[in-house]
Order: C-alpha cells, then sequence, then structure tokens
C-alpha cells in the first residue's frame, strides 16, 4: 500500500520544514510535500503542518502576514472540514493570527529570544494529538522571542473549562510554577487545540527532539499522530 | 505647501498594547530613562503608526477600519484608531 502524503505549508522564512519534513516522514511513516505559501490549493489533507521559523521576517507581529498567503486560505477551509492541522512556533503564532486558535504570543516578559531544552506537561490526554504519547511530561527545546500566550480573561477562563490547554511548561516532575515559566505566558500556556480538537498550537518544538536517541519525546509526539491517518 | 501636497489623501492608523497588556520594551525604556536622572517620569506606552496615501475617497474609511482590525491590528492585543492627516 502506498504510504500516506501530509502537507507542510512553507513561507519564505520558514527555517523549521526541513526538521519537521525528516521528523515527520521518519516517525510518522508517511510521505511528505511541501506546499509554497503562494500555492492555494494543498492536494495532500490528511493532514497539515504549519512549521516554525520567521515567515515574512515577523515583519508586523510574528505569524501576521503569512495569514493572507493563498495556502493559509485554504487551511483556513480546510480547517473547517476537520483536517488535522498542528503549528510548531511560528506555526502557532501563525494559526493565533488567522483566529483559528485563541490568543496571542507576544514578546516574551524578559524581551530575550529564549532557546533552550524546557519541559513541558501534557495538560490533557484525551486529544487526538496527545492521547498515544505516554508520558506526561515530555522535553522538547524551545526557540523564540514572541512565545508569551496572552488572552483576555473570559477566553482563557473557556480554554480552560473546555479542556483546550494542552501543553504547559514545567519542571522535570510536572509542577507548574512561575519559576518554570520561561516566557511569561499566562498560566504557562505552551499549546493549545481548538474547540473541535483538530488544530493543535505549540510553541516548543517536538521536531527538534528525535535526534538523539529513541528515548527523545519527539518520537513519541510524531509516532502518536499516526493514529490521526 | 505645494497643491499636489494639498491634494494627497493621507490617513495615519495608530496602534498600540491595550491596558494591562506588559510591554517589555517600554518599560526597558522607561527604566533607561529612569536612570538618566529624570525624576517626572511616571510611565511609558509605545505603539507605531502606519500612513497610508489613498488613491480614491469612496469608502476610504470603511476599507482603513477592515485594513486595520483584519491585518495591521491584532484586536486581541492591541487598539488602532485613524486619523486624517
Amino acid at each position: 500500500m502506498p504510504k500516506k502524503v501530509v502537507s507542510i505549508v512553507v513561507f519564505p522564512g520558514s527555517n523549521c520544514d526541513r526538521d519537521l519534513d525528516i521528523a515527520v516522514q521518519k516517525y510518522m511513516n508517511v510521505n511528505t510535500e511541501l506546499v509554497w505559501h503562494d500555492d492555494p490549493n494543498i492536494k495532500n489533507q490528511e493532514m497539515i503542518f504549519i512549521p516554525g521559523g520567521f515567515s515574512f521576517g515577523d515583519y508586523l507581529r510574528s505569524g501576521a502576514l503569512a495569514t493572507k498567503s493563498p495556502a493559509m486560505k485554504e487551511v483556513i477551509r480546510l480547517s473547517k472540514k476537520g483536517v488535522p492541522i498542528i503549528g510548531i512556533c511560528n506555526g502557532f503564532q501563525i494559526l493565533t493570527e488567522c483566529k483559528l486558535l485563541d490568543g496571542a504570543l507576544i514578546d516574551n516578559c524578559k524581551r530575550l529570544f529564549i532557546c533552550k531544552e524546557n519541559f513541558v506537561k501534557i495538560e490533557n490526554k484525551n486529544t487526538p494529538f496527545t492521547k498515544n504519547i505516554h508520558k506526561n511530561v515530555v522535553q522538547f527545546p524551545i526557540a523564540h522571542a514572541q512565545g508569551r500566550f496572552y488572552t483576555s480573561e473570559d477566553n482563557l477562563k473557556r480554554l480552560e473549562d473546555n479542556n483546550q490547554i494542552v501543553f504547559k511548561y514545567s519542571s522535570r516532575d510536572g509542577k507548574i510554577n512561575k519559576s518554570e515559566n520561561p516566557n511569561g505566558s499566562m498560566n504557562n500556556i505552551a499549546g493549545i487545540i481548538n474547540k473541535n480538537k483538530n488544530i493543535l498550537g505549540l510553541m516548543p518544538h517536538p521536531e527538534r527532539a528525535v535526534n538523539f536517541s529513541e528515548d527523545n519525546d519527539g518520537i513519541s509526539f510524531f509516532r502518536g499522530l499516526q493514529n490521526l491517518l | 505647501m505645494n497643491l499636489r501636497k494639498l491634494l494627497k489623501m493621507i490617513y495615519r492608523v495608530y496602534i498600540n498594547f491595550k491596558k494591562g497588556i506588559l510591554d517589555p520594551e517600554a518599560e526597558a525604556i522607561k527604566r533607561t530613562i529612569d536612570s538618566m536622572g529624570y525624576k517626572t517620569i511616571k510611565n511609558i506606552s509605545k505603539g507605531k503608526f502606519f500612513d497610508i496615501e489613498i488613491s480614491s475617497s469612496k469608502n476610504t474609511l470603511g476599507d482603513l477600519e477592515k485594513i486595520s482590525s483584519d491585518l495591521l491590528s491584532n484586536p486581541i492585543i492591541e487598539n488602532f484608531k485613524i486619523i486624517k492627516k
């Protein structure tokens, strides 16, 4: 049987598309198609990834200009049909700017670009994206300057009430507190899903946590996504 | 001022953070001003503006409002204001 094909949308300034491509092919056992941002057609609709990087140079706000790309218009249309969509780092920023996910990702509270390994607690394992990850706390690198999750108090409550908060920055043993919050995100939020549970956005980079050993947590993240295909 | 300049239709769109959102850049600038010895500066907020020249006055404000809310600002974190220059 031929392998399934998932799509990765690439923008001018994306720089995690190749890492993602390698991780997805290797651990999801699929082929990939890289879709250039000005292509209004996305042929392979099994699953769509929006990779990290600096789309359009992060001009205006991170992710803002990418929202108007023809490929993103198609992503928005397909998202309403239930196609699984995952945005990582800049991809998460693009999905919030498209309003496919709640909130905004703004300057880190200390205004530094943060690049380090971070522990992330899986707050909700009852999602198609996380149900196959065996650990409760995973280690994914983060690399961003605008990763501080912000939303209104009402929206935050809604996210919590609907169990839409999927990942939170934590200690190694899963404790959530201010000292484990690298960027000042509200309630340590590192990743959320939409209400229909087909769109995931996260700031940490699972595709950068696959290289060093079979224990790397990115591997179980991508393997776990196979059930969505 | 020459006539051509007078006839130009330019609008300015101001964008700033909504109240209560921490702006670390404005905070850092405020701290630097404090360190310069100025004692009377209480608070600083930062914003940006776009000068937009248009070619027709038809639907201008409606279009500018849409552009401002749909692209130039993010309504979750920012306010915008349009003025004619």
